[in-house]
């Protein structure tokens, strides 16, 4: 007998807008330097839909944004910002500046409050003052400057580590030596580099390729360490420099 | 046509005629989306906010950022706080935890909960993180606006009521918020609690979150109206304290915040583990030693108490 | 005895009803541990290819970089499982067990149609709550045989079968590549291909290709036949400095104890102490 259940009893149907895409992206500020990183798996379910999808995007010469959660809102919502940045470059014939771009974002994501971006954002890059940022952004626009932030799939992963390797915690320094407030850029580029390496090991949404954004404050140059790596430079307009360091995750 | 060409071609009226059709804020910039205005140029411009295109747009909210309702759900929205602030002889003392909370993880451990509105006004957090930052920064705003117009600080019942009435004005559409505004006015110290269901409350002593009840404890059997400043301080870090030792979404460092005549003054920031072993250092009014560990421990702590050779 | 201890043997059920409310109700019951999966098998000229990825997870963690989904029925029979980790386990180890026995009993080499019964009949038994998803092959008396038994009982039998969420990836490679009378080398390499199509493409799968080639004459597992993915170097090393744990006080015991033994005086003229 068929089921009739359908007919008489009424059929409720949601609207549901939004997927999980997975992946992972993490940022982190040096006293002079930001670095910001994401993987490019791109996945729903069990199905890789893409090994490279960008989730990291450079947004003016010293300002990079991270983008995780729902592909599809997360790239309409870059590009409405890069679209207010633009405007912003027209009407006031500069860049807007990093604390600015946060505060912009909050009220973009804000004015979704209702119907939100299932987004995670992480904006990184150089404050008016020259030192390294980092801002973390919830769905609807609550932020905060830090120092270091994982989001995404494997951020439960990532961020105990971050905090233990960057903000020391639940380490005791040695007498007399404290734990230095900002790691040289050599040693965040490993850290982020095992992190990434370690979260595809354990988590099955990350993989494939590692973006790693490198904004370096005014007339600072690469150390030899991390020149060596032949990161790609991005043309910017002078002052602030961004590079762009590729590598392969495992892709299983 | 270009948005861009646009913004200087359209008329005032075309812009009327244009409002009214079905386009939504975000297709069409504003020319307050172009400049500064703090960002808040779309509010002036009257409508705000994107609704989703469903018979209940609050339901669908709810559906898809309740994680109390469903853990699994999508968007989680930061919730878990304890913050207090009280009225006594010397002011106002606000004192609130730094931890936020998506499910049972620990989302972040250095949130700013006290939002600074202007030199003379403090409003603190608690639910919903981005409701509580958005709108009070924008109360912000308002204040000012009001100092331009009347030549006068604004008086913190009527700043709370502004925001009162805005929050209630969203009533049943999902915000929320259980915040504590706290200022210095022509009446002196005061308080008033306003959250997103439409209270507002004048009142001594407030404790707001998840960890309120275990603050309250504390605040209760200390308080007196004629607490010296450094007693006062004291009682708000003791009181964080006892809600971050005990409320497992409440934790990480306790900001404190004096309000006197002149404005509002931040104190410090204070480890909640730190004060737990520790204790807040060498600060006016704390007894010295640890809150909780030395108390509870000291020479009882192992049944190998008596001295042994090594 | 005890009321509450069961004399009725297999499952417990005692919980069921409770968990599906507390289910019902939004409460988060504890994951188990699922091989994602993808397993293969494939007939050749001279018998059968097993394939197995080698990753187990827990929703989306990795819980095991390397655990081994072809299980052990009889010397000339073996069993892939995808679907619960302990379900596919202990269900292949009862098999084979019975299968052990039935041998003895009977004093003849099992047949791979016997394990296949007794697989689905103990599966359809219990109506899909054991959730194994099976590949069953091997070489008996009557030649080469390979099955898919699916959680509810249902059983299939062909000449090349794929199974758990990789299997549409394998299947494909399968559907393209196989045909009748492959040379072993030619079906092993199938297999691999199989295999590596689920390790790369399915989320489900990861690691390693484990593969079991049954012959009339012997049967060889070659664990780890393929590592395609082995763990990459750390940049940097992660130790830690003595001392680096903070403690509140510190008390150092001497574990040397020194006791004196005094042997008590026999009393002059006393009766002895009975010790019988």
């Amino acid at each position: 007998m068929p089921d009739m259940s359908a007919i008489v009893n009424p059929q409720q149907r949601q609207f549901n807008p939004y997927a999980e895409n997975g992946g992972t992206i993490l940022a982190i500020a040096g006293a002079d330097f930001t670095v910001i990183a994401g993987d490019t798996r791109q996945s729903e379910g069990y199905s890789i839909q893409t090994r490279y999808a960008p989730k990291v995007f450079r947004l003016t010469d010293r300002a990079v944004l991270a983008v995780n959660g729902f592909a599809a809102d997360g790239n309409m919502f870059v590009k409405k910002v890069k679209q207010r940045l633009e405007w912003y470059r027209h009407a006031h014939a500069k860049d807007m500046p990093l604390r600015a771009i946060a505060r912009l974002i909050q009220t973009m994501l804000y004015a979704q409050r209702f119907f939100p971006y299932y987004v995670y954002n992480i904006l990184g890059g150089i404050e008016e003052d020259g030192t390294g940022a980092v801002y973390s952004f919830d769905p609807v626009g609550s932020y905060e400057r830090e120092t270091c932030r994982a989001a995404g799939a494997a951020q439960s992963l990532v961020q105990p580590f971050l905090d233990n390797q960057i903000y020391f915690k639940n380490q005791t320094a040695a007498q007399g030596s404290p734990h230095p407030a900002h790691l040289p850029l050599p040693d965040v580029l490993s850290i982020v580099i095992d992190s990434f390496t370690s979260a595809t090991e354990r988590h099955i949404e990350v993989g494939d390729g590692l973006e790693m954004y490198i904004v370096l404050a005014r007339g600072r140059t690469l150390p030899d360490a991390v020149a060596g790596l032949r990161p790609q430079e991005l043309p910017s307009a002078g002052g602030e420099k961004v590079f762009v360091l590729k590598r392969d995750l495992k892709k299983d | 046509m270009n948005s861009l060409v646009r913004q200087f071609l359209i008329t005032d009226a075309d812009r009327e005629t244009e409002r009214s059709s079905e386009l939504t804020n975000e297709d069409r910039p504003s020319d307050a989306l172009w400049g500064s205005q703090a960002g808040f140029g779309h509010l002036v411009e009257g409508h705000a906010f994107n609704i989703p295109a469903v018979p209940d747009p609050s339901a669908f909210l709810r559906l898809h950022t309740d994680d109390h309702a469903d853990p699994n759900c999508k968007i989680k929205i930061q919730h878990g706080t304890t913050t207090l602030a009280f009225r006594f002889q010397g002011g106002v003392i606000v004192a609130v935890d730094s931890r936020a909370t998506a499910g049972s993880y620990i989302a972040s451990g250095t949130v700013k909960k006290v939002i600074e509105i202007n030199p003379y006004l403090l409003g603190t957090m608690a639910g919903g993180a981005a409701d509580c930052q958005y709108w009070e920064t924008y109360l912000g705003i308002q204040c000012r606006l009001h100092e331009l117009r009347n030549r006068e600080r604004i008086s913190v019942a009527a700043a709370s009521k502004y925001l009162s009435n805005l929050v209630y004005s969203y009533k049943g559409m999902g915000l929320s918020m259980g915040t504590m505004i706290c200022g210095w006015d022509k009446t002196g110290p005061t308080i008033f609690y306003v959250d997103s269901d439409g209270s507002r409350l004048k009142g001594d002593l407030f404790s707001v979150g998840s960890g309120s009840t275990f603050a309250y404890g504390v605040l209760d059997q200390g308080y007196r109206w004629d607490m010296t400043d450094e007693e006062a301080q004291e009682l708000g870090r003791r009181s964080i304290y006892a809600a971050g030792h005990r409320d497992a979404f409440s934790g990480n460092t306790c900001n404190l915040y004096h309000v006197k005549e002149d404005g509002w003054k931040f104190i410090g920031n204070y480890d909640i583990t730190k004060l737990h072993y520790d204790g807040p250092g060498a600060v006016p009014g704390a007894p010295g030693g640890g809150y909780g560990y030395d108390v509870r421990t000291d020479s009882r702590f192992s049944t190998l108490s008596e001295p042994v050779a090594a | 005895m005890s009321a509450f201890h069961s004399t009725k043997p297999g499952f417990d059920f005692s919980n069921a009803n409770r968990n599906a409310f507390l289910e019902g109700k939004g409460v988060k019951m504890p994951k188990a541990t699922s091989t994602g999966t993808t397993i293969v098998g494939c007939l050749f000229k001279d018998g059968i290819v097993l394939g197995a990825d080698t990753r187990a997870t827990a929703g989306e963690i990795v819980a095991d970089k390397n655990c081994e989904k072809i299980h052990y029925i009889s010397e000339s029979i073996r069993c892939c499982g995808a679907g619960t980790a302990a379900d596919t386990e202990f269900i292949t180890a009862l098999i084979s067990s019975n299968i052990e026995l039935h041998a003895l009993s009977t004093g003849r080499k099992p047949r791979v149609v016997t394990a296949m019964t007794m697989l689905k009949q103990r599966l359809f038994q219990h109506q899909g709550h054991i959730g194994a998803a099976l590949v069953l092959g091997g070489v008996d008396a009557t030649g080469a045989h390979l099955f898919t038994v699916a959680p509810h009982g249902s059983t299939d039998k062909l000449p090349y079968v794929t199974m758990g969420s990789g299997s549409l990836a394998a299947m494909a490679v399968f559907e393209s590549g196989w045909r009748p009378n492959l040379e072993r080398a030619e079906a092993l390499q199938l297999v691999v291909a199989a295999i590596s199509a689920g390790i790369f493409n399915d989320l489900g799968s990861g690691s390693n290709v484990d593969a079991c080639v049954i012959t009339a004459t012997e049967t060889e597992m070659l664990r780890n036949y393929v590592m395609p993915n082995v763990r990459v170097e750390k940049e940097r090393k992660y130790g830690f400095r003595r001392g680096t744990t903070a403690w509140t006080r510190e008390k150092v015991r001497d574990l040397i104890v020194s006791e004196e033994i005094r042997p008590i005086a026999v009393i002059a003229g006393g009766e002895e102490m009975d010790t019988s």
